[in-house]
């Protein structure tokens, strides 16, 4: 397929931000910067941002605690994701929901629930809303091989395959549940696409490292969902380069492992594309981390100038009506 | 017009889907078959299948994909069948309806009423017989109706629908066939708004549910012995109507709260604890509790019988405080 200079550098874009963001998360949770946990997605990115490059006006998205940066490809302001993720005001919830809650619904944010494969209902009953006001848009629902064995997720992909609901079904497959690998707990090979055909739904496998071929693949089957045809599934191969969440070692797994998936980075690949077809310079490459870099820093520094929420405010969004309290 | 209280809840859903188009009912057999006690009857012909659907045996997702539904800008008004399979979908009641809009912040509201029918019926057993209010009570964001009569359960299931929080609406299986005249002309009742079903001057009664007609036939029994009752029914376990029971209580200085579920933990363990803190110079003596005994309840009618309150317990309850 060829693909317009506009479209190769705004998926890069995606790509090398991410990618930095992860890293400076990183960083800033073992300055304990960052309350409460953090999951990182390093080495995973391409496998969400080449999806997020299907998506139109008035699609809705389900991201995991995975994949943090996600809320930025939406349109979501550094300055709004790190007071999220301090609990400061600036963010959505004032304070009350934290880094897995970062949403905006006029992005399309659908939201997160703590306990993973929650939001896989909700999110086909997004779907159901979508497809009786809004013919055409479809929703994104992404999440890991863990989840796949959730009973949720079974329900929901049954439900919206009866109902021929407008939802495309991501699982990144990172092949660990924290520490328990996927063929210790999956039956079949392909976690998310090999159950597919039980609920009588496309499904496709792709490399998650290559970002563009995630691209078409979600293209594909992002289409077929929009047409109207009910659901599909992508399963798109990562590995967790790190543990699941910050502090784990990840000693359970051996590191030559790790070490080759490594070799396989998703961004260096993609700079390589986009350095052999000329799309990109080397200047361009650095100059573009600079910026990224510049807007990333500000972010930080305007959620740590960002006040903190007011206790007497506690009671606040409970409920949306007055005849409580 | 003279009506049952499930007739009366399926007039309230067809007068809020006639006046909304975004109200929407899906549950375990509520289209064609009308549900399996009948609430959901004639919506399938007059709305159509867009808007009222079956669903597959799949109670997390029932809830789940309403809370979805709720976010996406539609009004599920959806049915669970029995009050216990709320319990199924735990999660989906008691974190994710009731916390969404407070961990997401305030563009995120759930719409959503989710309906079920509570309570015992002659031998339904200990998995279908539950009510289940006081364990969900204890999730704050939530929204809690359990109508004693006909005409709260329309007026309350049309302000539950309009209601931009999430809503448990609990139906109670041996009140659905009672006949009694309601309003031809639309009305609406507010939400946290207790009903005094009975006033009187010596002691407060405060019930719910199918229990609140087993203190109303207590109360009549002791009328005759010259103990004057008042029945207070709260329509909403929660938001719980402080003012009307602390009015009450404020004349009468007795209180006996009724309930269907177990003792330990219930409703009654909650509102007497707080009526203690918050009213303690207006008691004469210590708040008594009329609840299920504290077992499964038995599938043997005799045995359910005794575990359930009887008019007798509440008249015994009531004597105990003079």
């Amino acid at each position: 397929m060829a693909y317009s200079k506009d479209f190769l550098m705004k998926l890069y874009r995606n790509l090398a931000a991410d990618r930095i963001l992860e890293e400076r998360l990183v960083e800033l949770y073992a300055q304990g910067w960052i309350p409460g946990h953090i999951h990182s997605g390093q080495g995973e990115e391409a496998s969400y941002t080449g999806v997020l490059a299907v998506g139109k006006e008035g699609d809705q998205y389900k991201f995991t605690h995975r994949n943090v940066s996600a809320y930025h490809d939406v349109g979501i302001s550094y300055n709004h994701i790190f007071c999220e993720i301090l609990g400061k005001k600036g963010g959505n919830s004032d304070g009350k929901g934290g880094i897995n809650h970062i949403a905006d619904k006029d992005k399309g944010v659908i939201g997160l629930v703590g306990a993973l494969g929650g939001t896989i209902p909700v999110a086909t009953g997004v779907a159901y809303a979508l497809k009786m006001k809004s013919p055409g848009n479809i929703v994104i629902c992404i999440y890991g091989d863990g989840t796949t064995s959730r009973g949720t997720v079974h329900e929901s992909m049954n439900w919206a395959a009866v109902w021929k609901l407008p939802i495309l079904f991501v699982v990144n497959n990172n092949q660990f549940s924290i520490s328990t690998s996927a063929e210790e707990c999956v039956s079949v090979p392909n976690p998310g696409a090999d159950r597919a055909s039980a609920y009588g739904m496309p499904a496709k496998v792709v490399d998650g490292t290559d970002v563009l071929a995630v691209y078409e693949a979600a293209k594909e089957l992002s289409d077929y969902v929009r047409a109207g045809n009910g659901p599909a599934v992508l399963e798109t191969k990562v590995y967790r380069w790190r543990g699941h969440f910050e502090g784990d070692m990840a000693r359970y797994r051996d590191p030559k492992v790790a070490e080759e998936w490594k070799k396989k980075d998703c961004v260096k690949k993609f700079e390589t594309y986009l350095l052999d077809n000329k799309v990109i310079t080397e200047e361009e490459i650095e100059q573009l981390r600079k910026e990224v870099c510049e807007e990333i820093e500000a972010g930080i520094k305007f959620s740590e100038e960002a006040p903190q929420p007011d206790p007497a405010e506690i009671y606040d969004c409970l409920y949306a009506e007055e005849y409580y309290r | 017009m003279k009506t049952t209280y499930v007739q009366a809840v399926n007039a309230a859903l067809k007068e809020e889907m006639e006046r909304d188009n975004n109200v929407v009912v899906f549950g375990e057999d509520v289209a064609q078959f009308g549900g399996i006690f009948g609430a959901t009857r004639g919506l399938l012909d007059q709305f159509g299948s867009d808007r009222v659907k079956n669903t597959p045996v799949s109670e997390d997702s029932i809830v789940g994909v309403g809370i979805g539904a709720a976010l996406g800008g539609l009004r599920p008004c959806i049915e669970l069948m029995y009050s216990d399979f709320m319990l199924v979908a735990f999660n989906e009641v008691f974190q994710t309806a009731a916390k969404f809009r407070y961990l997401h912040g305030p563009q995120y509201k759930v719409p959503i009423v989710m309906r079920a029918a509570a309570g015992s019926a002659f031998g339904a057993g200990a998995e279908h017989s539950n009510c289940v209010e006081s364990i969900f009570m204890h999730s704050p964001g939530l929204t809690i109706i359990s109508p004693s009569t006909a005409y709260d359960a329309k007026g309350l299931l049309k302000s539950a629908i309009r209601s931009d929080n999430p809503v448990l609406f609990f139906e109670h299986k041996q009140l659905y066939q009672i006949k009694e005249e309601i309003p031809d002309e639309e009305y609406l009742i507010p939400i946290g708004k207790a009903d005094v079903k009975k006033s009187g001057k010596d002691v407060t009664v405060i019930a719910v549910g199918l229990m609140v007609k087993r203190a109303l036939e207590a109360a009549e029994k002791l009328a005759a012995e010259g103990i004057d009752v008042e029945v207070i029914d709260p329509r909403t376990v929660v938001p719980f109507d402080k003012d009307t029971a602390f009015d009450s209580i404020r004349k009468t200085h007795r209180v006996v709260i009724v309930e269907e579920s177990n003792k330990t933990g219930g409703l009654g363990a909650e509102w007497a604890a707080m009526i203690q803190e918050e009213l303690y110079d207006e008691l004469d003596g210590p708040i008594v509790r009329v609840a299920a005994l504290d077992v499964p309840l038995p599938y043997n009618v005799g045995l359910e019988l005794t575990s359930i309150p009887d008019t007798q317990r509440i008249i015994d309850a009531v004597k105990s405080t003079l």
